[in-house]
């Protein structure tokens, strides 16, 4: 089959019309045109008129003080959150890698706040943290006296941040478990051995044998997981309006103050924020689909 | 001897305190979400919290089943539509191209793998100013064909990516005996790559319904007309209105999340192996 080289041309490219057409018109396409966009003052409201204003919103953008904030944000929300997510599923598939009753269930257990709508998980935690009757202000100052008086969490800019950098750590950890726990399987338990006969303590044991067979996967996830709250959207808009995080940003200067070419020229800053960042992981990173 | 049998059963105890610590962080605003559902309305909001209600009643899931009580049925079959089809047409377009990456050889390969990976990484929150543009200008804004589209788009990459690491399980030997037979391609990719790769093909038709299942941002913006909504979009209308009741509100919530959590459970079933393919985007 190696030498069938020519023949495969044209069967492939019918195969992969529809996939590379809808690529090119709605991913490529609209790419292309954001850098349009971004250099028109563009109302939502189609009957009115886009004005070219050139450089005009990139400036806007670049010396916006709340643009500069957005993104340390963030970056602060992401670094939180990976370190936060990755740690804990580690930690955990460490804690899960030995044979246990009840394994296969608690692993399936675990990952239900992976799999559930974020919908879903936003309404039982503004529940649970309600300011009024939320179980958790009544169990961190009635019951555990963790506070004197409970934080109005959905109320101020720093506990929304504290709350939403815990969810994404929550939500977010079994996907970091699984994938720890599928390489960990892999890894030969008499590595373990020889390094016990060698006397290795357990964080040497951690640092020389753990660490190197799950380095792949460890920066696959990191890399893949920064990328994606880097970008988040839903999980922080629908948990709280006090954190601007730098999706929510572009979101609300396009639908909420009509500005669609400053958000198009933000989409183009953040697209070669991204492409630089995916240039310098396109080596590190493995990636066969196992995101 | 006594002394590590002492310590075993210690470190077993210690071992299920942490395993059931665990359990209780993961699952505690699933098991409140629960309650709540099964709590009157004035119990909900007490401000003395209770685990357990202290009189049951089932009149949120009633309700919710009621069209003329709350809208929730018409926001859940516009999701399960839109799921659906999207993720139907996503495993069918991502299997001819999966197929064509994985078994053909032709140039220009390297190329579209790549791009492909880059589209994987690219996050829908980038496009949603030209799409909202592209949409509207070729008339489907306010249309669920609009967030069909553009739902196989976010997750198109993603299948082929995992079908493609599925087919390249399948030898070549296999298609080659199958030619000899006289089959040709596509016959070989519906009676031989589909029927093996079967499990994988779940996994990623699961994956796409869970993506567009859940997805907000384009909903929220494609859709203005109320008899559109998906489930998401849906609920979060109603947080501000007078429907919003906290019981009536976790039964919507824990049947919203019902769908794919079955499906996670069945077709992790079916999968050997485990199922780290695909992240959530978002």
């Amino acid at each position: 089959m190696k030498n069938r080289g020519k023949s495969d041309l044209k069967l492939a490219w019918v195969l992969l019309f529809p996939s590379v057409f809808l690529v090119l018109l709605l991913v490529a396409y609209p790419m292309i045109s954001n850098i349009k966009i971004s250099f028109f003052d563009l109302p939502i409201n189609p009957r009115l008129d886009a004005t070219f204003v050139g450089l005009k919103n990139y400036t806007d953008i670049l010396t916006d003080v709340e643009f500069i904030k957005s993104l340390g944000i963030t970056v602060l929300y992401m670094i939180l959150a990976v370190a936060g997510s990755t740690a804990l599923g580690l930690a955990v598939a460490i804690f899960f890698n030995r044979p246990f009753k009840f394994r296969k269930a608690a692993r399936s257990l675990i990952i239900l706040s992976y799999v559930t709508p974020s919908i879903s998980l936003v309404f039982a935690w503004k529940y649970m943290f309600n300011n009024g009757y939320g179980v958790i202000n009544h169990l961190g100052v009635d019951v555990f006296h963790l506070f004197d008086k409970a934080p109005l969490w959905f109320d101020n800019p720093v506990s929304s941040f504290i709350l939403v950098v815990l969810f994404a750590i929550w939500r977010y950890f079994p996907y970091a478990f699984i994938s720890f726990l599928a390489i960990l399987q892999t890894v030969d338990s008499s590595l373990y051995e020889a390094a016990e006969i060698d006397g290795a303590s357990t964080w040497e044991k951690f640092k020389n044998v753990t660490i190197p067979a799950i380095m792949p996967v460890l920066i696959t996830i990191i890399t893949l997981r920064s990328i994606w709250l880097f970008y988040m959207f839903t999980d922080v808009y629908l948990l709280t309006n006090k954190v601007n995080i730098i999706g929510i940003y572009l979101y609300e200067t396009a639908f909420a103050f009509n500005d669609l070419g400053k958000a198009a020229s933000i989409s183009v800053i953040l697209f070669i924020i991204l492409s630089i960042v995916i240039i310098a992981s396109r080596k590190r990173v493995k990636f066969n689909g196992n995101g | 001897m006594a002394s590590s049998k002492k310590n075993k059963a210690a470190r077993k105890i210690g071992f299920y305190t942490g395993l059931i610590a665990l359990l209780v962080v993961s699952l505690f605003p699933f098991f409140i979400m629960l309650m709540t559902s099964f709590k009157n309305s004035k119990e909900a909001v007490a401000t003395d919290p209770t685990f357990f209600p202290k009189d049951w009643t089932f009149q949120h899931y009633l309700d919710i089943f009621n069209p003329d009580i709350f809208p929730f049925l018409a926001y859940f079959k516009n999701s399960l539509t839109v799921a659906l089809t999207a993720a139907l047409l996503s495993v069918l377009i991502g299997i001819f191209g999966a197929y064509a990456l994985s078994k053909l050889n032709f140039i220009g390969k390297t190329t579209i793998n790549a791009s492909f990976y880059t589209v994987y990484m690219l996050s829908g929150i980038l496009l949603v100013v030209p799409l909202f543009k592209i949409i509207s200008g070729l008339g489907l804004y306010d249309t669920k064909t609009a967030l069909i589209i553009t739902m196989i788009v976010q997750t198109l990459p993603t299948s082929i990516f995992m079908l493609k690491s599925y087919f390249d399980t399948i030898p070549d030997d296999l298609e080659e005996a199958a030619m000899i037979d006289g089959l040709n391609r596509v016959q070989i990719i519906f009676y031989i790559i589909i029927p093996l790769a079967l499990s994988g093909i779940i996994s990623v038709f699961v994956y796409s319904f869970m993506v567009a299942w859940n997805d907000y941002l384009f909903a929220s913006i494609f859709l203005s007309d109320s008899v559109n909504f998906t489930l998401p979009i849906g609920l979060n209308a109603l947080f501000s209105t007078p429907d919003y009741i906290w019981g009536r509100m976790m039964a919507a919530s824990l049947i919203t999340a019902l769908p794919v959590v079955a499906m996670y459970a069945i077709s992790e079933h079916f999968i050997k192996g485990n199922m780290t393919e695909g992240g959530v985007k978002g």
